[in-house]
């Protein structure tokens, strides 16, 4: 294997505008908002001392971001943008229209909660059906390397869906973390140049027209395209296995099965289920607990969308209780990894437990402790112990 | 500075598919037809939420986004990205109603105005949102009736004044700003002519009569856009880089207002005080627009 590693310090907002710079997006717009503000000023540096090739439009909104990102990108150049909290929820409205065109769009989120300033993943769940494929990350080194999987993961003809890569706000925007960077030469071998199927050049109007007329819907069943876009979903699943392998043939570096990770499950009786940043602090947790003899290990949950449900139907008749941390809440129904692991699992005959638990919203702080706590619960429904049905706040 | 071009130099070819949905009588769909032999293979076109999609079933590529307010960042990633790849030859166009243009589109027509990206914008105004049934936009006459400012024992019609998009864009110091009417088509296709060969932000707000909306019968729609042109409702004048002012139609003596409003049932209504409410506005900013013509816009 031919891995060179040049590690940098850096923080997670430099690694995401590396991402921009090393998959040659030709088109990138932004709108400055805390915590995703410095992402765009380390872009602007990147293009003012030509690291960056590109058209680097600072545009007066995110939505014109959004829109603009979705246009180019439909013309046929690869596009990058990023934002968090409010901005992503004024990106709202364009960004169905980016899967709905099927442009394969990939942008950063560094989460802001919809509640105050401080990070939770309320800014990316409000986006949960607009069609878009989000990738969770939990230190800098995996926003780099995701970015780069989520643009061949996004362009891939079986996909041709947006993608999100995304990570907590704050906590990793500006925390400095020794980084990998890998070379351009590689990243280049690794993503082919981008190609889009969308006809807009001036000699391609009646290849246009058609699909315009299409897209009305004339001579075509209603319901097709949501059809299509969930297939693309489906597929998608496989392709991002597909795509975390050759990245860890390439890079040396892979997390988990691409979808989801498993920390030290081999002979646990129970897992704690978590993601982004509280899913490293989970991992001092599990260690600490297993140095014990407790038999608990931590399932690392990197997409929600596509939402790993056979990962969870393959570790769930393995366990007798899984308890899942969220750093979010559906107000009304419950948290997300929650309701969708518990729905995912339905149908396994020998289902486990599970527990509910919601941490860290608008940045509360999350402690080891604390996941010891969770997953000290979560043993204890797993050995048959009473254990609410409510959730619980940590 | 535009020079009016003769009709009979019109490509012949044909760009829009000869069905279309929309109302008959419309002056948009006039609109792009003259836009899309004017641009011919050239053009390709940003289309968003209004009366357009009706309309603008055509032999040039296009692309929707159901994005209402997304014109100007739609057509500004077109424009970048045929830049990056050496397609300037395409000249990124919108056929933008008026809602989208003055009222949801304005914040993105101002980002594109200011970042002059290189786009021909044009709004086909017909004063009101008219693919959703005619509600008042800031385009709207005041006095006028829409769906939204019906009259009735306490409502004369729209309030306000219209928003003077025009003036607001031509302050963005742009490379090109014009007005035209769909009923001086020869002065139309000039600016087409002249703009489709200039760099930068371009627009050009089109003034196209709504029978449906302005309740007239359909075959009037040319005569009451000349009518507004000789009575100083529509003035056709074009600003050069936000800087040099030109009438480019001068009538000798305005005609009155009141004959053009009366020839439009959402007019029926106005009073004589109204109407002369309308005429105070026209005559004075036909009064300065003399008096700047040939001269510094600002």
């Amino acid at each position: 294997m031919n891995v060179s590693q040049k590690f940098e310090v850096m923080v997670g907002n430099k690694a995401v505008a590396h991402v921009a710079r090393l998959v040659r997006a030709k088109y990138i717009s932004a709108f400055p908002i805390t915590p995703q503000t410095t992402i765009v000023q380390y872009i602007a540096d990147m293009v003012a001392n030509g690291e960056i090739d590109a058209e680097f439009v600072n545009t007066e909104g995110e939505l014109s971001a959004q829109a603009s990102a979705l246009t180019a990108e439909a013309a046929g150049v690869r596009a990058f943008t990023a934002t968090a909290g409010p901005g992503l929820l004024y990106m709202h409205h364009p960004m169905h229209a980016t899967s709905n065109g099927r442009i394969p769009l990939v942008m950063a989120i560094m989460h802001r909660g919809t509640k105050g300033m401080d990070p939770d993943l309320s800014d990316m769940m409000a986006q949960r059906e607009t069609g878009w494929m989000m990738l969770e990350c939990e230190n800098g080194q995996e926003i780099l390397d995701t970015g780069i999987m989520a643009y061949k993961v996004a362009e891939d003809d079986r996909v041709r869906l947006p993608c999100i890569f995304a990570g907590d706000g704050y906590i990793l925007s500006y925390t400095d973390e020794p980084i990998d960077i890998p070379d351009q030469a590689m990243v280049d071998a690794f993503l082919p140049p981008y190609k889009s199927k969308i006809p807009l050049m001036p000699d391609q109007g009646e290849e246009s027209r058609r699909l315009l007329m299409a897209q009305w819907g004339v001579g075509q069943d209603p319901q097709k395209r949501w059809r299509d876009q969930q297939q693309a979903m489906e597929n998608a699943r496989e392709v991002i296995k597909e795509v975390n392998d050759d990245f860890r043939k390439a890079f040396g570096r892979g997390y988990g099965d691409g979808l989801v990770e498993e920390y030290r499950t081999r002979g646990a009786e129970a897992v704690i289920v978590a993601a982004g940043t509280i899913a490293s602090t989970a991992r001092v947790a599990i260690d600490r607990l297993q140095a014990d003899g407790k038999k608990v290990g931590l399932v690392k949950l990197k997409a929600f969308k596509p939402f790993p449900a056979d990962d969870f139907q393959r570790i769930a008749p393995k366990v007798r209780a899984m308890g899942v941390i969220d750093r979010n809440i559906s107000l009304g129904t419950g948290g997300w990894a929650f309701s969708e692991i518990r729905n995912a699992i339905y149908d396994v005959e020998e289902r486990p437990r599970t527990l509910q638990f919601h941490a860290g919203l608008s940045g509360k702080e999350v402690r080891v402790q604390d996941i010891m706590k969770i997953a000290e619960n979560t043993l204890k429904a797993a050995s048959g112990a009473e254990a609410s049905a409510a959730a619980e706040w940590v | 500075m535009s020079k009016p071009v003769p009709l009979v130099k019109l490509d012949e070819k044909e760009y829009i598919v000869p069905a279309n949905q929309a109302c008959q009588g419309c002056t948009g769909a006039t609109v792009a037809r003259i836009v899309s032999k004017v641009l011919g293979g050239r053009m390709v076109r940003q289309e968003v939420a209004c009366c357009g999609p009706a309309f603008e079933n055509m032999y040039q590529p296009n692309i929707y986004a159901e994005v209402f307010e997304g014109a100007g960042p739609l057509m500004t990633g077109l424009s970048r990205a045929f830049k990056r790849m050496n397609r300037e030859d395409a000249i990124v166009t919108g056929l933008i109603g008026d809602g989208g243009t003055v009222d949801i589109g304005f914040q993105g027509l101002s980002g594109a105005a200011e970042r002059n990206e290189n786009v021909l914008w044009i709004c086909y105004d017909n004063e009101a949102y008219m693919n959703t049934g005619g509600q008042r936009s800031s385009a709207t006459t005041r006095y006028a009736e829409t769906t939204t400012t019906p009259v009735g024992e306490f409502s004369r019609g729209k309030k306000e004044r219209r928003k003077n998009v025009a003036a607001v864009v031509a302050m963005h110091r742009v490379p090109y700003m014009a007005t035209a009417s769909v009923a001086y088509p020869e002065d139309f296709i000039g600016k087409l002519e002249y703009a489709k060969n200039v760099k930068g932000f371009r627009f050009i707000q089109v003034s196209a009569p709504c029978p449906t909306g302005w309740r007239f019968e359909p075959q009037y729609a040319v005569k009451i856009g000349k009518e507004m042109v000789l009575s100083g409702l529509w003035p056709l004048y074009e600003v050069i880089d936000g800087e040099k002012l030109k009438i480019t139609f001068k009538p000798k003596e305005l005609k009155p207002v009141r004959d053009v409003l009366k020839m439009q049932g959402r007019f029926r209504h106005i009073t004589d005080d109204e109407v002369k409410e309308i005429q105070d506005d026209v005559d004075a900013y036909w009064a300065r627009l003399v008096e700047k013509d040939g001269k510094e816009f600002f």
